[in-house]
C-alpha cells in the first residue's frame, strides 16, 4: 500500500520535474505537429482559404460596384451555368477538343522524335538542345510572335504556303481555323516536353529484351511495337498526365493570340472564367465557373492516375 | 504736423493689427496654388498617350504647388482592374483617378466613387480665375455629367476620322468621301489595286469583336441608330443598327484585309503604315504613327478628313480621358488642384503639343501649335469633330465590357457574312439580360 503511494509520488515527480526545468517540453511532446506547422499554415492561407472563399463567392452575385451590392443567391449561379449558359458548354467542348488533340498529337510526334534521337549521330547534343527551345521560351512572348506569323496579310506562314502553291489561310482569323491554329502552335511549343520525357525513358530501358527479340528474328517495327512501346508505358503515362494537366489549363497563349475569338471559337473554359471575372467583373458567376473548372481538372486527373495504376504499370 | 503724422500711422497700425488678428482672411479669398504645399497625393493613370503625357508634366505641378505626387501608370486592362479594386475596397488610398467616363462612368457614378466637382469649380479659393471652363469641348463636358453633376475634368480626346491615301486618290481620280455611299464606292474602286508592287485593300477597320465596337459607333449614329431606345432598352437590333452592322461588315468582307476579325487598332495601323490599305477610319491620334518616318512608309501621303456622313447624321465619336477626384480621398482639395491643373490651359497646351489631342479649342488655335503641326486638314477635321462628336463611343450602360462583347459578336458575324439580323436580335436579348442584372437603379 505504502509502496504504491511511493511509486505514484515517484512518477509524478519524475514527469513534472523535467517539465518545470525545460520550457521546451511542450515542443518536445508536439514535435511531430510543430515542424510541419509553417507549411500547413501556408497551405491553409494560400490554398484552402482561397478555395473556401471562392466557394463562398460562387454562391453570391456581385459586379464589383456599389450600385448593386453583393447578394446571396444560393446555387442559382450553378443552375444558370448548367441550364442556360450556351457559352459555358461551348467552352467545355473546346477545352476537351483542344486538350485531346494537343496531347495526342504531341505524343505521336514526340515519340517519333524521341525514337529518332535515340541513336548516335554527329551533333546530337546540339540538336537536342535546340529542340528544347520552344518549351523554355516565354509563352506570352512566343504567342505574340506567332500572332505576327499567323497574320494573313503580313505573316510568314501564308508566304511559305504561297511558295508551294497553297492558297492563303485565315489562320486565327476565322472561327473554323482559329482553334486548329492554336493547336498547331501548342504542338510546336510542347512537343519538346514529350521528347524529353520519352527520350529519358528510352535511355533507361534494359537492353536484354531487345537482344532477345532480335535473336528471335523480330523486325524493327515489331521491336518497336512489341518491345519498346510496352516497356515505355510508365514514361508515356507520366508524360500524358503532365501534358493533360497543362493543356487543360492553357490560358496565356490563347488569351494573347485570340482572346477566345473569333466569336468564342477558341474560348476554352479558362479564358471564359478569366473574362467573366476580370473583364466583366461578375465575381460570383466567375467563382462558380472556377469551381466547376477545379472539379473538371481534378476529375480528369484522377481518372488518368487510376488508368495508370490499373493497366499502365507493370 | 502731429496730426498729419498720427493719422496715417494710426491707420497703418490698425491695418497691421488686423493682419495679425485675421491672418487667413485675405488669403482665404484668393486662389493660391501653394495652399496645400507639403501634402502628398496618389494618382492612378492608364498608360496611354493621355496618361503618359500628363505624367511627363508632373514635376511642374510639384514645383507649382509643393504637393508631392505619386503617379502610377498601368496598361489599360490592368489599370481597369486595379482602379476598380482600389475603389471597391474604399480605403481612400487613391486620390485622383484617370478615367474614361464612357467606359466606367455610369458604374463609378452609381457606386458613388466620383466626387462631384461643381462646388469646387465655383469656389474662388480653390479654382484659378484663369481656368476657363467654356474653352473645353461641350460634348466632352456633357459626357462627364451624370444626374446634372460634373464628375471629372476632361483633358484629352480622340475623335474618329477618315484617313485616306492622297496619292492613290489622285492616281485613281477619286474624291474624298463625304458620305457612306461614297466611302463604299471608293473602297470598291481602290480594292486590290497595285501600288509600288504590292496589292492594296480598299479599306481597313478594326474587326476584333469588342475592340471594333467603338469605331463602329459612328457608323451606327450616321445611320440614325442609337445604343438604347428612349426608354432605355437595347436598340442594337433596330433597322438603323442592322444597316450599320451590314455596312461595316460589308466594307471589311469585300474591300478589307483577309482575317479582319482579328484586327485590333494595332493590326490596322500596321497595315496602313505599310501602304497596304487605301482608307482607314479610327481615332485621330493615329497621325503620329502615319507621319513618323521610323514607323511608317506613307509619310506625307495621308489625307485627313472629317468622318463621312450617314443618311441620318454626321457624327464621329469622341473618346475623352479625364481626371477625377475619388470620393473616398482624404485629401480632396489637393486632389482637386491636381485635376484642375491637368485640365488647365497651360498643361493641356503642353500635352497637346506632345501628341495627346486637346479637349480645349484654344490649344488647337495656339500659334505655337499651328507653327509646328503642318497637317492643316487634320487640325480642321479635329476642330470640327470637337463640336459635332458624340462621346458615346461605348454603350451607356454599367456593364460596358460585357455589352461590347455582345455587340462585337454581331460585327464579327457581319464581317464573316453570316445572318446579321439573327445575330443582332440575339445580342439585344443578351444585352437586356446583362442590363437587368447590373444596372441596379
Amino acid at each position: 500500500m505504502t509502496d504504491r503511494t511511493d511509486l505514484r509520488i515517484d512518477t509524478t515527480v519524475a514527469t513534472s520535474a523535467p517539465r518545470a526545468a525545460r520550457p521546451g517540453a511542450f515542443f518536445e511532446r508536439h514535435f511531430g505537429h510543430l515542424l510541419p506547422l509553417p507549411a500547413a499554415l501556408c497551405i491553409a492561407l494560400l490554398i484552402i482559404f482561397p478555395l473556401a472563399f471562392n466557394l463562398y463567392m460562387s454562391l453570391q452575385t456581385w459586379f464589383v460596384s456599389s450600385a448593386t451590392p453583393p447578394k446571396f443567391v444560393g446555387l442559382r449561379n450553378f443552375v444558370e451555368i448548367f441550364g442556360k449558359d450556351a457559352r459555358f458548354w461551348n467552352s467545355i467542348w473546346i477545352t476537351v477538343e483542344f486538350t485531346l488533340l494537343t496531347v495526342l498529337l504531341e505524343l505521336v510526334v514526340g515519340m517519333a522524335i524521341a525514337v529518332y534521337f535515340h541513336r548516335d549521330f554527329r551533333g546530337r547534343g546540339v540538336v537536342r538542345t535546340v529542340m528544347l527551345l520552344p518549351m523554355v521560351s516565354t509563352p506570352v512572348a512566343v504567342a505574340l510572335i506567332w500572332v505576327i506569323m499567323f497574320n494573313p496579310s503580313l505573316g510568314i506562314l501564308n508566304y511559305l504556303l504561297s511558295l508551294v502553291g497553297i492558297k492563303p489561310l485565315l489562320w486565327l482569323g476565322h472561327p473554323r481555323t482559329a482553334l486548329p491554329s492554336l493547336i498547331f502552335m501548342d504542338i510546336w511549343k510542347w512537343t519538346p516536353f514529350m521528347v524529353l520525357i520519352l527520350h529519358a525513358g528510352l535511355q533507361s530501358l534494359p537492353l536484354t529484351p531487345f537482344e532477345a527479340a532480335r535473336i528471335d528474328g523480330a523486325s524493327r517495327w515489331q521491336l518497336f511495337r512489341y518491345v519498346t512501346l510496352p516497356l515505355l508505358r510508365p514514361s508515356v503515362a507520366v508524360a500524358l498526365i503532365f501534358r493533360t494537366m497543362d493543356s487543360l489549363k492553357t490560358f496565356d497563349t490563347i488569351y494573347v493570340m485570340t482572346e477566345g475569338g473569333p466569336n468564342n471559337a477558341s474560348e476554352v473554359l479558362n479564358v471564359y472564367v478569366f473574362l467573366t471575372g476580370f473583364k466583366y467583373f461578375h465575381i460570383g458567376y466567375a467563382s462558380a465557373l472556377a469551381v466547376i473548372l477545379i472539379i473538371f481538372v481534378f476529375a480528369v486527373n484522377l481518372l488518368l492516375i487510376r488508368v495508370r495504376e490499373r493497366s499502365w504499370s507493370y | 504736423m502731429i496730426r498729419r503724422f498720427v493719422c496715417p500711422s494710426l491707420m497703418l497700425a490698425v491695418f497691421l493689427v488686423s493682419l495679425l488678428v485675421f491672418p487667413g482672411m485675405s488669403a482665404a479669398q484668393k486662389f493660391d496654388w501653394q495652399a496645400f504645399a507639403g501634402t502628398s497625393i496618389r494618382v492612378m493613370a492608364n498608360k496611354n498617350v493621355s496618361g503618359e503625357t500628363i505624367q511627363s508634366q508632373v514635376p511642374e505641378f510639384e514645383k507649382l504647388t509643393g504637393i508631392k505626387v505619386m503617379y502610377e501608370t498601368f496598361t489599360e486592362d490592368q489599370y481597369r482592374q486595379k482602379v476598380l479594386l482600389e475603389l471597391a475596397a474604399g480605403t481612400g488610398a487613391v486620390d485622383v483617378i484617370h478615367t474614361a467616363t464612357a467606359q466606367e462612368g455610369l458604374k463609378f457614378w452609381r457606386s458613388g466613387w466620383y466626387e462631384p466637382l461643381d462646388e469646387y469649380l465655383k469656389n474662388p479659393r480653390l479654382t484659378d480665375p484663369a481656368f476657363d471652363l467654356n474653352d473645353i469641348s461641350k460634348p466632352a463636358l456633357n459626357g462627364n455629367t451624370y444626374d446634372g453633376k460634373l464628375v471629372a475634368l476632361p483633358t484629352t480626346q480622340q475623335t474618329t476620322m477618315l484617313y485616306y491615301r492622297k496619292d492613290l486618290f489622285d492616281k485613281h481620280k477619286i474624291k474624298v468621301p463625304q458620305n457612306f455611299q461614297e466611302l463604299e464606292e471608293a473602297a470598291k474602286k481602290l480594292h486590290n489595286t497595285e501600288d509600288g508592287g504590292q496589292k492594296v485593300v480598299g479599306i481597313v477597320l478594326r474587326g476584333k469583336k469588342a475592340a471594333a465596337t467603338s469605331q463602329w459607333a459612328p457608323y451606327l449614329f450616321g445611320m440614325g441608330g442609337t445604343w438604347l431606345t428612349k426608354d432605355g432598352k437595347p436598340a442594337i437590333n433596330s433597322p438603323e443598327a442592322i444597316k450599320a452592322f451590314d455596312l461595316y461588315g460589308r466594307l471589311l468582307r469585300n474591300y478589307g484585309p483577309p482575317g479582319a476579325v482579328n484586327y485590333h487598332w494595332y493590326e490596322a495601323v500596321s497595315l496602313f503604315v505599310q501602304g497596304k490599305a487605301a482608307m482607314y477610319t479610327d481615332v485621330s491620334n493615329r497621325i503620329f504613327f502615319f507621319e513618323d518616318p521610323s514607323k511608317s512608309q506613307v509619310v506625307g501621303k495621308v489625307g485627313y478628313a472629317l468622318f463621312p456622313a450617314g443618311p441620318a447624321a454626321r457624327r464621329p465619336t469622341m473618346e475623352v480621358w479625364s481626371m477625377a477626384v475619388s470620393s473616398k480621398s482624404k485629401k480632396k482639395e489637393a486632389a482637386y488642384l491636381f485635376v484642375q491643373w491637368a485640365a488647365s490651359k497651360d498643361t493641356i497646351l503642353k500635352i497637346h503639343m506632345k501628341g495627346a489631342p486637346s479637349v480645349r479649342a484654344s490649344a488647337w488655335k495656339d500659334p505655337k501649335f499651328l507653327a509646328e503641326q503642318k497637317h492643316k486638314d487634320w487640325i480642321e477635321a479635329s476642330l470640327k469633330s470637337l463640336e459635332i462628336a458624340s462621346t458615346e463611343w461605348n454603350p451607356p450602360v454599367v456593364a460596358v465590357s460585357e455589352v461590347r462583347d455582345e455587340v462585337g459578336a454581331v460585327i464579327v458575324s457581319s464581317i464573316l457574312g453570316e445572318d446579321v439580323k439573327a445575330a443582332a436580335d440575339k445580342a439585344a436579348v443578351e444585352m437586356a439580360k446583362i442590363m437587368e442584372k447590373t444596372e441596379g437603379k
